[in-house]
Parts: structure tokens; sequence; C-alpha cells
């Protein structure tokens, strides 16, 4: 370990959205010449850090300090000038223009007011032979593989000759011999001088590469420690574990009802080859990281996205859904992660929003049933605590409400079968306490909750069954006692487990 | 092909554009063939310049929204500016300032009303669409108010040098389109495209996008201004609504020539190309003795066409 003093640093911050806390008292210090790296589940608060880091977020308390210096406020200009570069997720990219005037946009080397052309190509050569690039340089970005892209914008970051390069998830869409290539150029920075943050879901990764780890849990910093004599189960056990209180409902025995879905050979989008098996009453948990085939899962089912199975059976009837009205029609429902966009009318009024698929059912002779309306949208408002008045807009209320009316506006349809994408995300505690509760009923009300996650307490302490995902494929079924922490973060992340840890892969 | 060598980056990424415009070449040079066949005065000087005139000012018009379309942008306002434009030309010529002082007149109204525009768009953050079909009523008003009825002074010598019988609007399309070059060679010029395309990527590498979108506009509004000082100078007068058609033909044309409606997908070269072939159409097709109804009816269904048939040849060669 080297002694400089380091070049950036967090000073316990603490930064919140909307009064919901995302990091409470966070410290973190970038040496030159070392590999740290950053670890926390879903939701820690990694990407709030780097973004406050790299100067594209203040933060509420606490200070970022560039060489021991705190900064009052960090610009993403000025973080770029004391030379701290990141590499984000989403690509920085425009499609049309060629790799050379990606990789030197916002940082051309000019003659006469004019980009330097021959500057350019002679500084773009440079770094796309350390990171393998070997297209030609007037190539447009939008011609390359994913995988190409990101090294672009791995060379893009160090065309600035960086001091500090932060690399969030870099390795995501990188093949094996990208990744190895990635890996060893992060050697040689470091040996350099660079101080480099390296955030990555691949624990043999971090193990190979970093020396350092911080890791993250619910905000606050778990372990600042040496990475040395520290293995896999190790690290996943400083991420997990938290106090869930009286959040969750008591599960119950297991009763076990008919079988409402029977896929096996399932596969759409991401997702290949899944079995998923659900019987009413049930409450059946989807994990995994961010991305890897979730969403995919239930649109497949629901039959928004084209699907394919080896064989299928959903409420005795075979075959999967051909479109979103067979699925509604065969008792199947489906509630987006993304409520604002896909799942509410926002201004439409709370009354609107609840009765919008129920309007065409409650009608008698092609016109609304205004009285009917009424008794099923004060019912349902009852049912679900909804509270207020239901004419006003959805979009006066928080988001977990909103959450619930995204929910209520399906149970007029009786559905045999829930599919819901992630429906506690951004939801306040109390809010999640009461959608806990609603699930528990439905399922008690003989249907099936196929729910996927990111947030494992809740997979762990609702959920009868856990299908983890890992790049589309099922990486283990949990059931019972089986289900913990450990064990779906262990196999979302592909981490072998040990004896006794109780990790059951599909047969 | 090898890797570009560093003294001919410029070269090759200017080659690769072109190379994604050479079924657009082929379509306009076709166009041009058939309308030489049909029409042979145009490869007179004087036809060759009639042409051009008539080309000209929608050349102008496309570049004016193009610039926009790439930005990610759009306006509606390009024909009223085209109005004001002869409007400003026809008032100032006859005064004390003379020519030079009209010419400056209009390019500064072009400038300004651009910057404005820009400047309400970017940095208040409201949908261009909306703000330059404000702006368009709003400059269609003041086009009136300075010229009720068509009428002012353009002088004589000025109508026959750019809109007699001799190329010199082609010369002056020619020298345009080589200051646009030059821009586009600069770090401001390039960051149009990145900022159309991905503007939070190009803010996170430190492009100034808003300064990027006012100079857009405010380059835009000086095409648009100065192709209504040549229709003033074509007409011989000032017409305060004489620009109304050229808001849709600037969009129709900018599309034909390959530019994307969702920012950073396009050229600028792609976008002349598609007036000139909208230009030739319409000429072709008036020779061809097609009713103006009919003609409207074509230009539309070729417009849709060229969006359509490169869209669905993308999908099926993904899907082979």
């Amino acid at each position: 370990m080297t002694d400089a003093g380091p070049l950036l640093e967090a000073r316990r911050v603490f930064k919140g959205f909307f009064g919901n806390p995302v990091l409470k008292g966070v410290d973190i210090a970038l040496r030159p010449g070392r590999v740290h790296a950053l670890l926390g589940e879903n939701g820690a608060g990694k990407s709030t850090l780097i973004n406050l880091l790299s100067g594209a977020l203040a933060p509420d308390k606490g200070a970022i300090a560039i060489d021991g210096q705190p900064i009052s406020r960090l610009s993403p200009a000025s973080a770029r000038a004391a030379g701290i570069a990141v590499v984000q997720q989403e690509l920085s990219l425009a499609g049309d223009l060629s790799i050379a005037e990606n990789i030197g946009l916002g940082a051309y080397p000019r003659r006469f007011g004019l980009i330097d052309y021959a500057a350019l190509a002679r500084g773009v050569r440079e770094v796309c032979d350390l990171v393998g690039l070997t297209e030609p340089l007037d190539m447009p970005v939008a011609d390359l593989a994913l995988g190409r892209r990101q090294m672009v914008e791995i060379a893009k970051a160090l065309f600035r000759k960086p001091r500090v390069l932060i690399l969030d998830e870099p390795t995501s869409s990188l093949s094996a011999h990208e990744a190895g290539v990635l890996g060893r150029l992060i050697a040689t920075l470091r040996d350099r001088g660079v101080a480099i943050l390296y955030i990555s879901h691949r624990l043999n990764e971090v193990q190979a590469l970093c020396s350092h780890v911080t890791v993250l849990k619910d905000g606050g910093v778990t372990a600042d420690r040496s990475l040395a004599g520290v293995d896999g189960e190790g690290l996943v056990r400083l991420m997990v574990g938290r106090e869930t209180g009286e959040l969750f409902p008591p599960k119950p025995q297991q009763r076990v009802g008919k079988v409402r879905i029977d896929v096996e050979g399932f596969s759409a989008g991401l997702v290949r080859d899944a079995r998923l098996a659900g019987r009413a009453g049930e409450i059946v948990g989807i994990g995994g990281l961010v991305g890897q085939g979730q969403e995919d899962l239930l649109l497949g089912l629901y039959g928004a996205i084209p699907a394919k199975a080896d064989r299928a059976e959903i409420d005795g009837r075979s075959g999967l859904p051909v479109d979103v009205a067979a699925a509604n029609a065969a008792g199947m429902v489906y509630v987006p992660a993304d409520r604002k966009h896909e799942g509410l009318v926002l201004p439409h009024s709370i009354a609107s929003n609840i009765l919008l698929p129920s309007l065409g059912r409650l009608a008698r002779g092609g016109l609304r049933d205004r009285r009917a309306e009424a008794g099923l949208v004060a019912d349902l408002a009852r049912q679900l605590m909804i509270k207020g008045d239901v004419a006003r807009p959805v979009q006066a209320l928080s988001g977990g409400n909103q959450q619930k009316v995204a929910l209520a506006k399906w149970l007029p349809l009786d559905p045999g079968v829930l599919l819901l994408n992630d429906p506690t995300r951004g939801v306040d505690i109390e809010t999640k306490r009461e959608i806990y509760l609603m699930l528990r009923r439905f399922a008690a009300e003989g249907r099936l909750v196929i729910l996927a996650s990111s947030d494992t307490p809740e997979l762990v302490h609702l959920c009868d069954r856990v299908l983890v995902l890992r790049e589309g494929l099922v990486a283990a079924e949990l059931s019972g006692p089986a289900i913990t922490e450990a064990a779906i973060v262990g196999a979302a992340m592909g981490v072998e487990q040990g004896e006794g840890i109780g990790r059951k892969t599909v047969q | 092909m090898n890797r570009a060598s560093s003294s001919g980056l410029y070269g090759a990424i200017q080659r690769r554009r072109n190379r994604g415009l050479v079924g657009l070449y082929l379509v306009v040079a076709a166009f041009l063939v058939l309308y030489a066949v049909l029409f042979p005065g145009i490869l007179t000087i004087g036809g060759f310049s009639k042409f051009t005139q008539n080309w000209f000012p929608l050349a102008l018009v496309t570049m004016a929204q193009a610039l926009l379309m790439l930005n990610g942008g759009i306006t509606l306002a390009i024909g009223p500016l085209v109005s004001l434009g002869a409007v400003i030309a026809a008032t100032t010529m006859g005064s004390a300032f003379g020519v030079p002082g009209g010419i400056l007149a209009v390019v500064a109204v072009g400038l300004g009303i651009g910057a404005v525009t820009g400047a309400i768009v970017a940095l208040l953050r409201l949908p261009a669409i909306i703000v330059t079909l404000a702006g368009s009523f709003i400059i269609t008003g003041v086009a009136l108010i300075l010229l009720p009825r068509p009428g002012g002074f353009v002088p004589g010598w000025l109508s026959t040098l750019l809109a007699g019988h001799t190329p010199v609007a082609f010369l002056l399309l020619l020298v345009i389109l080589g200051l646009w070059k030059i821009f586009l060679a600069t770090p401001l010029g390039l960051a149009i495209y990145a900022a159309g395309d991905n503007p939070v990527g190009a803010f996170r590498s430190g492009v100034p996008i808003e300064r990027v979108k006012i100079v857009s506009f405010a380059l835009s509004g000086v095409l648009a201004a100065l192709a209504g000082l040549f229709v003033a100078a074509q007409t011989g007068s000032g017409d305060p609504i004489i620009g109304a058609p050229f808001t849709l033909n600037s969009i129709a044309a900018a599309v034909l020539g390959g530019v994307g409606f969702l920012g950073g997908k396009g050229t600028m070269r792609g976008a002349v190309c598609g007036s000139l072939l909208l230009s030739v159409m319409i000429n072709v097709m008036f020779f061809l003795g097609f009713p103006p109804v009919a003609q409207y009816v074509a230009q539309g269904l070729i417009i849709v066409g060229a969006v359509a048939v490169p869209a669905h040849l993308a999908l099926w060669r993904a899907a082979r």
C-alpha cells in the first residue's frame, strides 16, 4: 500500500432525494496507485456516491476533497479539470460520429480554432492501442458492438489523462477477452499512479484486480478495509443483512392450491430455458441483479414480448398468451415498474385510473354506469387503504400510494395471476408494509403473485419461493428456510455457496 | 479498410459519410438526368442559372431546418423568418443605409430572433416545436406590421445580380456550404451533432449543450432570413407572407435527405441533396403536366416513401 495522501475523498457525505436518505455519512478515500473496489447491493447508494465524487451531484452535508483540499462546489467541469474521469454504465457516445470524434469530444485539440484532426488521430491512436481497439478511427460508433462501444467509452476517459478513474461496472457488456484487456490496463494505470475506483458485481474480478474495498449497505459504510484475506463469501456477508423489523406479514404454513402457472423451457428476451411453476396462494419472487431478465420473464408470460416455451399451462389451458388481451382474458395482469409512464395516467383522477380496465365491463347498453362505478371505486379505495378524495389527480399522491392505485385498477377483473415488477421501488416504508399485507391477502384469496424485486429482504421475508436469475438463466430456485439473503446475493453474483447455506439448483 | 493514417483521419471520416449517401446521390443524379432530357435548356448558362435560383432559397431553408434537426430540435418559424427577411430587405434597402445596410439588417434580425428562440428553448427547457410555433405567429405579425401589403424596394441591379442570367446564386450556395464545412470542423460545430445524438453524454463530456443549442438556432435564423433576402431580390419587392410554404418544405427536404427526427442522425450534405431532389421533383412534375393538386399528393407520397423505404430496408437486412 502506498503512503501518498488520497487524490479524491468523500468526507462524511450525506445525500437524500425527496426526504429519502440515500447516503448517510459515507467516507471513501481514493489513493494513487491503488485499485479500490466499491461494493453494495442494488440501491445501496453506489451510483449516488459516484455522482458526488464526479461533481454530477452536490452532497447535502459533508465534503468532497481533492488532494486533501475540500471543494465547496464541485461541478462536472471542475472535476474533469482536476483529472477525475468516470466511465458510466450508460454510454455517453454519439452514434453517428466516428470513434475518434467521440473519444475527443469535449477535449478536442485545436489549431486556428478548428479541430486538429491530425493531433486528434495521434492522441486517439495512443489510447486505442492501450485498450486494444483496432477498428479504423473513422468508423461511426453506431457500427460497433456494445462491448466495443464500452471500450471506446473507456478510451474516452483515458484520452483526458485522468489521475482518478472511476469505472462503474465496466465489464457488464464486455467479452471475456475484452475484460482481460481491461484488467491488464487497470494494472498498468495503477502502476503509473492513477487512483482507480472499481464498481462491479463480479466478485472474482474484484478479488483479482482490487486491493482495497469499501462496502456500502443502506447508505452507510459497513467495511473499509484491505482485501487481503477476504474471500467471496466474506464479501457477500458484508453486503447483506439489515433490520427488517415488523415490515413483513408472517408467512402462512404452506397451503397448496391448484397449479396456476406451469411453464418449461421458457424463453423471452434475455430469459433462456426457464422453468417456472406457481400455485394458487403462493408468492413467487424473482430476484437477481438489475437487468438479468426479470422484466422479460414477466413480460413474456404476459404476452407483451415474443416468448416461447416447450410446454406451458396457465390455469388449466395450454399455451402462452399470444398478446396482452389474451393474458388479461386468462386472468393475468401486469403492474409495471415504471408506474409513472406505463401504469397510470398521472393527471387523471384516482377514480378514473382505477376504473380504466373496468369501464367496458361496468357499462350498460354502451353507456357508463356512474353508480356502479362509484360503488366500485369506494370499495377498492377502502380495501387498499387509499386515503382521501378519489377525485384528486393521481400525481398528487406519494409514490407508494400511486403504486397502490396501479395495483387496485386490476382487482375488479378478479385476476388469478398478478405479475408485479418491483412494486416497492421508491416507496416509503409504511406504504411498503401496506403493499406487503395486500400481496399476502391476494395470495390468501387464491391468487398467484409473481413478484420481481430488486430488494433482497423483500424476497426473503415475503416470498414463499424465489427464483434467482443471472444472465437470463435461473441460477437458483430457493424455497422455505433456504431463502436467505446470502443465498440470493450469492446466486445473483455467481458465487458458489458452500454446504449448509441451502442452495438448491433447478433440476 | 486499414487503420486510417494519422494525416488522413478527416478525409476518411468524410469519405465514410459520403458512402452512406450513395443511394441518395444516385437518385438525385437520375432525376437531374431526367430533368435535362425533359428540359435541355438547363444545360445552358441561363437555364442553369434559373434552375439554381429556384433551388437556392429552398437549399438555404433546408440547411436552416437540418441544422436544428441534427441538434435534436425543429423549427416551425422558417417560413415567417423568410417573409420577415424579405420585408426587412425591401424596407431598408431603399433607405439611406443602402444595400449593405439592408443585408446587415437582415442578418442581424435573423441572428437575433434565432438566438432569442434558442435561449428560450435551451434555458427554459421548453419544447422547440411549441416555442417556434408561437414564434411563427409573432414573426408573421411583425412582418405584416412592417409591410402590410407587398411592396418596398429592392434595387434593380441587385435583382439582376442574384436572379439574372448568371449563376451567382449557385456560387453563393457553394460559399455557404464551404463556410458550413469549416464550421463543422470546429469543436462547436461538431458538438451540434454530438448534443443532438446524446445530450446527456455530451454534457458529461464537457460539451456546453445550452450554448450549442443557442448557436444552432441563431445560425438557422440567419440562413432563413438570408433566404428571404434572396426571395425579395428575386421578386423585386417584399411580401409579408411569401415564405409560408418554406416551413413544411424545409422539413420535407431535410427528411428526404435522410435527416432523422430524433437528433444527431443524418448529414447536412444529405439535407442539401434532399432539397435539390425536392426542387427537381417539383420541376419535373410541372413539366410532365401534373396539375398542382396532384403535385402536392405526389410530393407527400414520395416523402413518406423516402422515410419508409430506408427504414424497412434496414429492418429487412437486420432480420436476414
